[in-house]
């Protein structure tokens, strides 16, 4: 067959042409070689000589599928209901498939001559408005299914849908349905493919005849579906019953819907069975909390969650709950080890709730929010304002337990675990500063007294609050670190200068030594007291004095004997008694080296303590039966006697004094000292503000300093409003600067004003000023009045 | 001859009783240092002497105090910068003397 156009009669091609095309759209059977006439029929009708015939073959094929169409209607439109959606069915598979091969019979039809009249895809996605979509030809597949939305569809849309909303109805009580569900499905899916060859919106058809009704109907029903619930059954099992319900309808979603509908029908639910019903949920969130029903409360989560703002009743509740039972654990905590019993219920408590928020709330991050809110508030509860919180010393004396030397056994992985969870307490606490010192403190006094039990678990205890803090919180604790191995150096250093000396044995004694930084240790010049340093002793200072010296000029060495401490051998009854004690201690037993007996009063003047520590180290002798008196007071003449019938089942052991008063005192101690610290830390922060911002309003002020502050404690407001007058006093000490309020605007401002001469005038803002009529404040005035207009621009 | 000897043991041990009554074995010391300054502060940076420079993080041993034979004292690494900047003559910050390091 030749390709070459020629001169076709129409009537005659066509004739054959519509036998074909009525056996594709019925899907008839077709034998290969009329397939292939008909192409070749379809493009001599296009290349027809003189006229092309394509435009007439594309009005007679439309005038020819809108007939089939028509008759088909006519079919579906005379069955019942029951019926109706199986017919519609079947001819609408067959059509759709026909039309798709009817298209490719046509190829050359469509490519060459619609192609050209087609808009591109730029002019349908940015063209005019001019543009008819109706006076434009369309491809035949396309055609095809055009003519069968406006004869099929539209005139059935009614009767269509309603039959289908109530297959959709009857599947969801769970009744025979009707129609299979792939007939629904195939239905409900043609009136998405009916627009297939569409480039946009190929789902507004869908949407605008069947989606909405469908979203109404499921509405409705659920709504009714949901008071009834209510009517007799609790929250709990209305609950269980609305997932359910929302897990079916997904399921039914998918199974007959297109993708695009799921999401839409699922929030419909959930906003006629949970959003509509937040309140009567609500009301039952406290006890549920409360009495922790796992199951209800993951149900409740699941379930408010894609309600915007349903979860803030929830985690409230849930906030409210942990604060609780915190508090309860933590109130009642009488007998021993208060701060072991304080931090282990406390973990235990955090444990729990994280648990429970990790399976129930799937770590949503408003319920962890909720449990780091919660805590924060319990670690730092104080049962009024006067009482100082006592969480950071209690925290802190809970790793000194566990750093100390202990006999409970535990190993050093074991401590290391327990000090890490110790951080997630630490974390919480406002008063960090406070921790700090505490802790401080029990190190030093480790340190000192080699009560460490390993050295590992304290340097990796500092570098975790080194973590948590950062740098400049730890740096006086490395220090206190770095002192004990320079001191340990020092000692070495020491053997070989006596060595090389030949005094080795000169002092009579075993004699190491600490020495550290002053700054760095928590260690008061207060406690520092009078005391005449035994003879025994007398030789060993003296040497390490001048060895000191000589190698390090310009250092002065203060000793604090308070702090020292000493093995004594103890034979005078009838066992040998190895006892370790403090220095005090030691002299005043040296003393009865030679006697038996002494009065109160030589014992004070030979030792030079003052009456505080010289009773209170002997009361500790007393205590421990190494010497004894005949009556209970202590008075000067009160004569104190070796006690020599001393026996004692240890030989080795270790006197101390008495530790309960000890600790109350250092627990005032310490709060004095960190309330002096806060103070200079306010003061250095204001000063560091105010030589930025030069100009400042009062509140703004104290703002800032508590944004400063907060990392290391959370500052009182009066506080920081005294510290803001002192300012000008301590933080300014160059004189160069004073701070001044000025009252102008109604509002109070504070700024820094240069007083010195030299600056002023060199300031060209003051250039004007002849200084000696003016006084200071009025200096100031200007300045600030100066300083305002020049910052009016920025906001303040 | 052997009540002799047990009693002269007996004697030596009771000798020796008395006067090891109370013995020091051993003895740690505690003692804290402080630098030994006619100042409070150093007088190139002003920090105190018991802080440090201000380029140092940390007191002590890293941030030394140095002498000079006007006995002026800083910390060595003010002390060094300045020296560093000076072209002519190494004077004291202080008072203008010749720089030498006391021995």
């Amino acid at each position: 067959m030749s390709l070459k156009p020629r001169a076709v009669n129409f009537e005659e091609v066509w004739g054959d042409l519509v036998e074909t095309v009525q056996q594709v759209v019925t899907m008839g059977s077709i034998k290969r070689s009329v397939w292939n006439t008909r192409f070749s029929d379809v493009y001599s009708l296009c290349v027809a000589f003189p006229e092309p015939l394509a435009e007439r073959l594309y009005t007679e094929t439309k005038k020819l599928l809108e007939n089939h169409v028509r008759q088909l209607y006519f079919e579906v439109e005379e069955q019942s209901e029951e019926n109706l959606l199986a017919e519609y069915h079947r001819f609408w598979i067959q059509f759709s498939k026909g039309t798709q091969y009817l298209n490719h019979l046509y190829s050359y039809l469509n490519s060459q001559h619609i192609q050209k009249q087609k808009f591109s895809d730029a002019d349908l996605t940015y063209g005019s408005m001019q543009m008819d979509m109706s006076e434009q030809l369309l491809e035949i597949g396309e055609l095809g299914l055009e003519i069968w939305q406006r004869e099929m569809i539209r005139p059935l849309q009614k009767r269509l849908v309603g039959v289908l909303l109530m297959g959709i109805q009857q599947d969801r009580t769970a009744t025979a349905t009707d129609a299979p569900t792939s007939t629904i499905r195939g239905v409900i899916h043609s009136f998405v493919d009916v627009n297939m060859y569409k480039k946009k919106s190929t789902l507004q058809l869908y949407e605008s005849i069947f989606e909405g009704a469908l979203l109404r109907e499921t509405g409705s029903f659920y709504r009714k579906e949901a008071s009834a619930l209510l009517q007799d059954c609790n929250v709990s099992q209305y609950m269980e019953c609305v997932i359910a319900r929302l897990a079916e309808e997904e399921l039914r979603a998918t199974k007959f819907l297109p993708p695009s509908s799921h999401q839409r029908v699922v929030k419909e639910v959930q906003d006629r069975m949970v959003a509509d019903h937040l309140a009567t949920v609500h009301a039952e969130t406290g006890s549920m909390v409360s009495a922790e029903r796992t199951r209800d409360l993951s149900n409740m989560y699941t379930l408010l969650r894609p309600v915007p703002n349903g979860l803030t009743v929830l985690v409230h509740h849930v906030k409210d709950h942990i604060k609780q039972q915190g508090l309860q654990a933590v109130t009642s905590l009488k007998g021993d080890n208060i701060p072991a019993q304080f931090v282990e219920s406390l973990l235990e408590v955090h444990k729990k709730y994280r648990t429970m928020i990790m399976d129930v709330f799937h770590n949503d991050q408003q319920f962890v929010g909720a449990l780091d809110k919660a805590f924060e508030s319990v670690v730092n509860h104080r049962g009024n304002t006067k009482v100082v919180c006592r969480s950071p010393e209690l925290l802190a004396r809970y790793c000194d337990t566990l750093l100390k030397k202990s006999t409970k056994g535990l190993n050093e992985s074991e401590v290391d675990d327990k000090l890490g969870h110790s951080i997630t307490i630490f974390k919480y606490i406002d008063d960090k500063d406070v921790f700090q010192k505490f802790y401080a403190r029990m190190l030093a006094k480790r340190l000192i007294q080699q009560q460490s039990q390993s050295m590992d678990s304290e340097e990796a205890m500092i570098n975790k609050l080194k973590q948590a803090c950062g740098y400049e919180y730890t740096s006086k604790l490395h220090r206190m670190f770095t002192d004990m191995s320079v001191s340990s150096d020092l000692n070495q250093k020491f053997n070989e200068f006596l060595k090389s000396k030949g005094k080795t044995h000169e002092l009579g004694i075993n004699f190491s030594i600490n020495v550290l930084q002053a700054g760095a240790w928590p260690l008061g010049q207060t406690s520092i007291t009078p005391f005449a340093v035994p003879q025994e002793l007398e030789k060993s200072v003296q040497t390490f004095e001048t060895f000191y010296h000589s190698h390090f000029s310009g250092r002065k060495l203060t000793w604090l004997h308070h702090l020292c401490q000493g093995e004594l051998k103890v034979s005078h009854s009838k066992r040998t008694y190895l006892i370790t004690m403090s220095t005090f201690q030691m002299a005043m037993l040296l003393m009865f080296e030679k006697v038996d007996s002494l009065t109160c009063n030589e014992l004070q003047t030979h030792t030079h303590l003052n009456d505080e520590q010289f009773n209170k180290f002997l009361q500790s002798l007393l205590d421990s039966k190494l010497l004894m008196t005949d009556g209970e007071e202590l008075r000067g003449e009160t004569v104190v006697r070796l006690n020599t019938d001393y026996s004692n089942k240890r030989t080795k052991f270790k006197i101390s004094v008495a530790p309960q008063r000890e600790q109350q005192h250092e627990a005032e101690q310490t709060h004095s000292a960190v309330e002096e610290d806060r103070k200079l830390y306010l003061q250095a922060a204001i000063v560091r503000i105010m030589k930025a911002r030069k100009l400042l309003k009062h509140t703004m002020l104290i703002q800032e300093v508590i944004s400063q502050s907060r990392a290391r404690f959370a500052p009182q407001i009066p506080m920081i409003k005294k510290c803001i007058e002192q300012g000008s006093v301590v933080g300014l000490q160059d004189e160069e600067w004073a701070s001044v309020a000025y009252q102008a605007e109604k509002i109070h401002l504070f700024a820094l004003i240069p007083l010195s001469l030299d600056y002023a005038l060199s300031s060209t803002q003051f250039s004007v000023i002849p200084r000696e009529s003016k006084t200071c404040a009025q200096l100031a005035t200007v300045f600030v009045k100066n300083l305002i207009s020049s910052t009016q621009s920025t906001s303040f | 001859m052997i009540v002799l000897k047990r009693s002269w043991r007996k004697y030596s041990i009771d000798n020796l009783e008395q006067v090891m009554k109370v013995k020091i074995k051993s003895w740690t010391g505690v003692a804290t240092w402080r630098w030994v300054a006619n100042d409070d502060s150093c007088g190139i940076c002003r920090m105190p002497f018991d802080g440090c420079c201000s380029d140092c993080r940390l007191p002590g041993d890293d941030c030394p105090l140095v002498w000079g034979q006007c006995s002026h004292c800083f910390h060595i690494h003010c002390i060094m910068k300045w020296l560093q900047s000076q072209q002519l003559h190494q004077q004291c910050p202080m008072c203008r003397q010749e720089w030498k390091f006391k021995e």
